[in-house]
């Protein structure tokens, strides 16, 4: 189907005797906003890193806008448009936010040191250009100046996404956005991520929290221990009795 | 102004008012002011005393200027550690020479000769090392120093081992000797200025911001589309092309060198350069180069008691100011005032981005 963004087939990655993530396929179209939940220890985090190439599957194929980008490097998956964020905060302490968000842009736009020599103007206005597109987007425009390790945590999670959002991703991919974050934080993130996502953006939300999830997603994919155990309507999800089981125990036996 | 304003109208530079013309005053201002010193005033002393032991400390801070400005971008900026450095200097300093007195070719050759040739060993010496990270990337360049240190030393067929190599031939340059005190200056300050100048556009640049995403986390700049070992491999190879240059210069303007001038202990010294000065700061490492070489000589007349001096004012200066004499951040600002141009200015007047 043309209109599948990532595609994911068998993914398989073993450490040792642990099977971390188990045969799991699943798929992405364009301009979906989907969810991908688990409990602690499911694999979110393997699963991830195998999309992003941070780790080579032990088995299976990662397809990206139709071509194969399993075993590709993370830097290069990352300029064919998967942009993403981490789930521990990393920013680059010691840049200023305008200085950070540049990086993503640098990465969209080519990074030759010939420009920075010669001829660069063009380049540097692209880059320029796209960094503050990026920090209005998330709304950080006042303190581009500001050094990015004095950011308030919540501010330094939208500047992650500015950051990503300037490599131009066609997919999105947050890890855990509102970890350490209050309620009205939360609500204000889920917010933010529906905008973004309204305005043309594809993302992959990866969460711990089921209530960002489930209040903001159109499609919900459930791991648990590294395997693929529900995939559908967060309404769907919330019944289906493996999904329970996953994360409540089975309360269902003792009722 | 009040920053804090959410909806103040930020605007980039290119839509600005004409109130960045009085930036654009003040950075010919500083630009000036630095020529005058490197061309008028040092000259000037140079002539006025006639002072062969001025004009030799003025060259000397020349070529560590090169030095520490080199080690700074791929140690302060990129974030690799590099403790060979002095290393790559010798070998620039040996290809000028042999180049010179074995083959008789001009200055016009050995000098980018050296520089590349400095470039290739440092490509190849990063090659295999890039993967390496922290104190175990610096130990590395400190057995890959050490390794060319002793090969300078023991190949005496080829470097006269601990002999040196004498009768190099003074800069020329179509026919133009730099045989007088000021002239040899004058070409060594000629060619810092223009290796400082390119490292300051390659660093303060969004070339450079990638390099310094290399240093704060460099996983994270592979995740934003950076190629981080090209970039490591890069900075590696620049910092090693400025090295021998320098050492070149050192070649062509004393005559004669020795591999005691590569040893471990000026390795030290240039990165000592750095850190006083600041890591990751160009402005830095140029005023770092300046002190350590100006402050032993000034400190002269007490005698023995000097290194201690240095020593104690080395030790204090980053008990106090940890970040160095002209932290990175400080110099990013007033380079993008001064010297270059932000893209866009916010409330404040701070400027951002790279032009």
């Amino acid at each position: 189907m043309s209109n599948t963004l990532l595609s994911i087939q068998g993914l398989t990655r073993r450490f040792g005797g642990l099977l971390a993530v188990s045969d799991v396929s699943a798929t992405i179209a364009k301009g979906e906003l989907v969810g991908l939940i688990g409990p602690n220890g499911a694999g979110k985090t393997t699963l991830f890193n195998l999309i992003t190439g941070f780790t080579p599957p032990s088995d299976g194929t990662v397809t990206f806008d139709g071509q194969d980008v399993t075993g590709r490097k993370p830097w290069q998956i990352a300029r064919m448009g998967m942009g993403r964020t981490f789930q521990n905060l990393r920013v680059f302490p010691n840049m200023t936010v305008f200085d950070n968000v540049s990086v993503g842009a640098v990465g969209a736009f080519g990074q030759s040191p010939w420009r920075a020599l010669v001829n660069g103007g063009a380049h540097s206005r692209a880059v320029s250009e796209r960094s503050w597109e990026a920090l209005e987007r998330v709304g950080l425009t006042a303190q581009a100046g500001d050094i990015a390790a004095n950011l308030s945590y919540g501010k330094r999670k939208y500047l992650e996404i500015a950051r990503a959002l300037a490599t131009s991703p066609r997919l999105l991919i947050l890890d855990e956005p509102a970890a350490g974050l209050n309620d009205t934080e939360t609500a204000e993130l889920a917010d933010f991520i529906r905008r973004l996502h309204a305005g043309g953006v594809t993302v992959l939300l990866v969460e711990h929290d089921m209530g960002l999830v489930m209040g903001s997603c159109s499609r919900v994919i459930v791991l648990a221990s590294g395997r693929k155990i529900a995939d559908g309507t967060p309404e769907a999800v919330q019944r289906d009795p493996a999904v329970l089981e996953a994360y409540l125990g089975v309360e269902d036996d003792a009722a | 102004m009040d920053v804090n304003v959410p909806d103040a109208r930020l605007m980039p530079a290119t839509l600005a008012p004409p109130a960045a013309f009085s930036g654009r005053g003040r950075r010919f201002a500083w630009t000036l002011l630095l020529l005058a010193v490197a061309f008028g005033a040092v000259p000037a002393a140079i002539v006025g005393t006639g002072s062969s032991y001025l004009a030799q400390i003025a060259i000397t801070t020349m070529i560590f200027v090169i030095l520490s400005a080199s080690l700074n971008h791929v140690t302060g900026t990129a974030g690799l550690l590099s403790i060979g450095h002095a290393a790559f200097y010798g070998i620039g300093a040996y290809a000028a020479a042999l180049l010179s007195t074995k083959l008789g070719l001009p200055f016009i050759v050995t000098l980018p000769a050296a520089g590349l040739i400095a470039a290739l060993f440092g490509f190849l010496v990063a090659l295999p090392t890039m993967r390496l990270v922290s104190i175990y990337f610096a130990v590395a360049t400190l057995g890959i120093g050490e390794m060319i240190y002793v090969i300078l030393l023991n190949w005496v067929d080829f470097t006269r081992g601990p002999m040196g190599i004498r009768g190099i031939p003074p800069i020329e340059l179509f026919g133009w000797q730099a045989d007088t005190l000021l002239s040899r200056y004058l070409a060594v300050a000629v060619i810092a200025v223009a290796c400082v100048w390119v490292l300051h556009r390659l660093t303060h640049s969004y070339y450079g911001n990638a390099l310094r995403a290399l240093r704060e986390d460099d996983q994270c700049a592979d995740s934003m589309g950076i190629n981080v070992e090209r970039l490591k491999i890069e900075s590696f190879v620049v910092a090693t092309f400025f090295a021998g240059i320098a050492g070149a210069l050192l070649a062509h303007t004393s005559a004669y060198i020795a591999p005691d001038n590569f040893r471990f202990m000026e390795s030290i010294l240039i990165l000592a350069m750095v850190v006083v000065g600041g890591l990751g700061s160009l402005p830095g490492a140029v005023v770092g180069a300046l002190f350590m070489i100006v402050l032993p000589e000034a400190l002269r007349d007490i005698g023995d008691y000097r290194m201690i001096a240095v020593g104690a004012t080395m030790f204090l200066s980053i008990l106090l100011l940890p970040k160095g004499m002209l932290a990175e951040g400080t110099a990013l600002g007033f380079v993008r005032r001064s010297f270059s141009r932000g893209w866009a200015t916010i409330a404040g007047g701070t400027p951002v981005g790279w032009k």
